[in-house]
């Protein structure tokens, strides 16, 4: 287990690198003058863009360029040029609202997927199977964008249960006394004011819950949009993993000893969970990485919308920063699935 | 549904007719393969998700290639500059609308029916052309870096890696970005090219800006396309290359290249049609997000994400029409993809193929 990750681990770098290099060489053969784009009308004199080019080495050649945004990046310096902010401080703070989309998605995701595929694989073949069969394929047919409309039609224009501006944030005094938990608790201090850049998990430290149902009452439409989206496809994973398992050979054994039907389930179940686990670990996944349609529509400030800001004004810097989160991200999930795996599974041994 | 397996059937022996002209007794040395795509034409017709998914595939692809012939309204005409008395009106459903166009007319007044012709052949192109180029490259890397193994297998899963990692959407922003200028160029200095594509996507060669847009989004969704199929066409490639047949075609002194195509590629292929089958819908929808999110053609291109963006601004009191209309279209077309690729899987995978086989010689048999 060690060695696997170890050996994962150092195939890492690689490919942070690679992902690097190409987002600035792609970034470097943009034609136009990014400089220009960054610092607009009002401010657009011969100094001024004289001096952001040499801030940022522009006049350097193509590697020394880089290797000044990388070693900016590494240490944490990165500046916006646009919003003049540290990167990072940005990230965190839009990181911390495309977390709780994340999490309300992955609710429902479960809330939809879950539930529905275990009805479709007791019931196979019956009109449920069928009708879940159609969501599914509805599901993935459906262009994203209308399906939010229409959402958005519904919930917020006609029954006004949600709202589609601001993100809700726990009070100043909750925030301070978050950010100094490190002085306080030498090591769990750190992961919790870590932790607390998400504002919902910052509001439960505190014990504000009505903040957190404030998030869950601007949040659940986007939520039930992406859970409506993947549900239907999660359920035919669960229907057909299941089915698979309740017909393998140790089950008609299981069967053929006695054993109740509860427990016959549970075998299967167990066995049935391996792609399951797969599929919505890549999906939490892809939506931490900021679902930009999503953001883009409902008008949530995350990572996804920044990205998308980043690369309209080729804003080079948070271009970067944000690939190598998504990067990190992809690569640590499909690392924590590989190891669920072994987890789920006791065959699977690294 | 029987005539469905007569036409196919017709198809077969027709394409078999015209080989067996080109080179005579190809129809006696290939019997077995003819046998076997008679098979598979039998278990689709079988298969009514199939049939229904095929249907919708062919309504799509006739209008798609006549659409922009066919289309009554030239896209290019803004209603609402030439003609005064529609200044106020649009967008508006029937009713309302003065020349009462069946499905109402978008903010510049156009028929949405006639323009949604146009926006099917630039869509229907723009799918087909991303799967049909990023999956032949995806398949060509995997199948290497499976069969050579070795230093070669390490470099090219890395880049694979490293194009997996990389955010999809983001590539396909960026080089949506980068690229039209640059295109641009090639196609104001280039006549044949510029007629070439204006003509592929029923657009006039007048518009050659929107047109390199378009190619840019196709660039862009063929980077982001192929790791995909080389992640997958690696992991069966490997397994398959252990087989004793690959050891005798290396033993009879066959080249890389041959071996590669002629004996590992249709042992590795049928996965991968169905994955290109799914893909084609995942694409239409993958560009028309790229336009909904402002990437691809402008004005005044009618793509169909870029048609219901600019109908969000007026929705829900004055577009619904426009959006409802245009989002069934796409729906309509990725179903149709995604049923035939339902069907496909099921026709390809070995463990139904025994039954089918069965009943296709009963049938036979009592047919005579």
């Amino acid at each position: 287990m060690v060695s696997f990750l170890a050996r994962r681990l150092i195939t890492f770098i690689p490919t942070l690198i690679g992902v690097l290099l190409i987002t600035y060489l792609i970034a470097y053969a943009i034609p136009a003058d990014p400089v220009r784009a960054w610092v607009g009308e009002k401010l657009m004199n011969p100094q001024t863009l004289e001096q952001i080019r040499i801030k940022y080495k522009f006049n350097a050649p193509w590697y020394e360029q880089f290797v000044f945004l990388v070693q900016q990046l590494l240490t944490g310096q990165l500046e916006d040029p646009v919003r003049h902010r540290n990167v990072f401080t940005e990230i965190t703070s839009r990181f911390g609202v495309t977390v709780e989309v994340a999490i309300v998605g992955f609710l429902f995701l479960i809330a939809i997927g879950i539930p529905l595929g275990l009805l479709a694989a007791v019931f196979k073949d019956t009109h449920v199977d069928f009708a879940v069969r159609i969501m599914a394929l509805v599901g993935s047919s459906l262009p994203a964008f209308v399906l939010y409309y229409f959402l958005i039609l519904l919930l917020f224009v006609y029954t006004k249960t949600t709202y589609l501006a601001g993100i809700p944030e726990p009070t100043i005094a909750c925030r301070t006394t978050v950010s100094i938990l490190p002085q306080r608790v030498p090591v769990l201090g750190h992961l919790a004011s870590a932790l607390g850049n998400v504002p919902m998990f910052a509001a439960m430290m505190c014990g504000e819950f009505s903040v957190v149902a404030d998030t869950f009452k601007r949040l659940y439409l986007p939520g039930l949009a992406l859970g409506l989206l993947n549900g239907g496809f999660i359920a035919r994973i669960v229907r057909n993993s299941l089915l698979d398992a309740l017909s393998a050979e140790f089950i008609l054994y299981g069967k053929a000893r006695g054993l109740r039907r509860l427990s016959v389930w549970k075998h299967a179940l167990k066995n049935a969970m391996v792609p399951v686990v797969t599929v919505l670990g890549l999906n939490f996944g892809g939506l931490l990485s900021g679902a930009i349609i999503a953001e883009t529509v409902f008008n949530i400030p995350g990572i996804g919308r920044y990205m998308y800001e980043a690369i309209m004004r080729l804003n080079f810097p948070v271009i970067i920063a944000c690939t190598f989160l998504v990067a990190v991200i992809y690569i640590t999930v499909n690392l924590v699935v590989d190891i669920l795996y072994a987890v789920i599974d006791p065959r699977i041994r690294y | 549904m029987e005539f469905v397996y007569k036409a196919l059937k017709k198809v077969i022996w027709f394409y078999a007719g015209i080989r067996e002209k080109l080179s005579r007794g190809w129809i006696t040395k290939n019997s077995s393969r003819i046998r076997e795509w008679e098979l598979m034409a039998y278990a689709y017709s079988k298969s009514p998700i199939g049939v229904i998914g095929g249907i919708i595939v062919f309504i799509v692809f006739i209008l798609a290639v006549i659409g922009p012939i066919i289309s009554w309204e030239p896209y290019w005409e803004y209603k609402i500059v030439i003609n005064e008395s529609y200044r106020y009106m649009p967008p508006c459903l029937t009713p309302s609308c003065s020349g009462n166009p069946l499905l109402g007319t978008d903010e510049w007044g156009r028929d949405v029916l006639a323009m949604s012709l146009y926006g099917m052949r630039i869509s229907f192109v723009i799918s087909i052309v991303v799967v049909l180029l990023g999956a032949p490259l995806g398949i060509v890397l995997g199948l290497l870096a499976g069969f050579k193994g070795g230093i070669v297998d390490e470099i090219l899963m890395r880049v694979t890696d490293i194009f997996l990692a990389f955010p999809g959407l983001v590539l396909a922003i960026a080089f949506a970005s980068v690229l039209p200028q640059r295109l641009r160029g090639v196609l104001e200095a280039n006549s044949v090219l510029r007629s070439f594509f204006a003509s592929l996507f029923g657009l006039r060669e007048a518009e050659y800006g929107q047109i390199a847009a378009l190619l840019s989004i196709w660039f862009a969704m063929v980077i982001v396309w192929w790791p995909g199929y080389a992640r997958i066409v690696r992991g069966s490639a490997l397994s398959v290359k252990e087989m004793p047949f690959i050891e005798a075609a290396k033993l009879s002194g066959l080249s890389t290249w041959s071996i590669l195509f002629r004996h590992l590629l249709p042992n590795v292929i049928s996965p991968i049609l169905v994955m290109m089958t799914f893909d084609i819908a995942t694409a239409t929808l993958f560009a028309a997000a790229l336009s909904f999110l402002g990437l691809g053609p402008q004005e005044p291109v009618p793509e169909l994400g870029f048609m219901i963006s600019k109908a969000g601004q007026f929705f829900p009191e004055r577009s619904s029409h426009v959006v409802v209309y245009l989002g069934s279209l796409l729906l309509f077309i990725a179903i149709g993809w995604n049923l035939l690729g339902d069907a496909l899987r099921d026709i390809l995978d070995p463990r139904t193929r025994r039954a089918i086989e069965y009943r296709f010689e009963k049938e036979e048999k009592k047919r005579g």
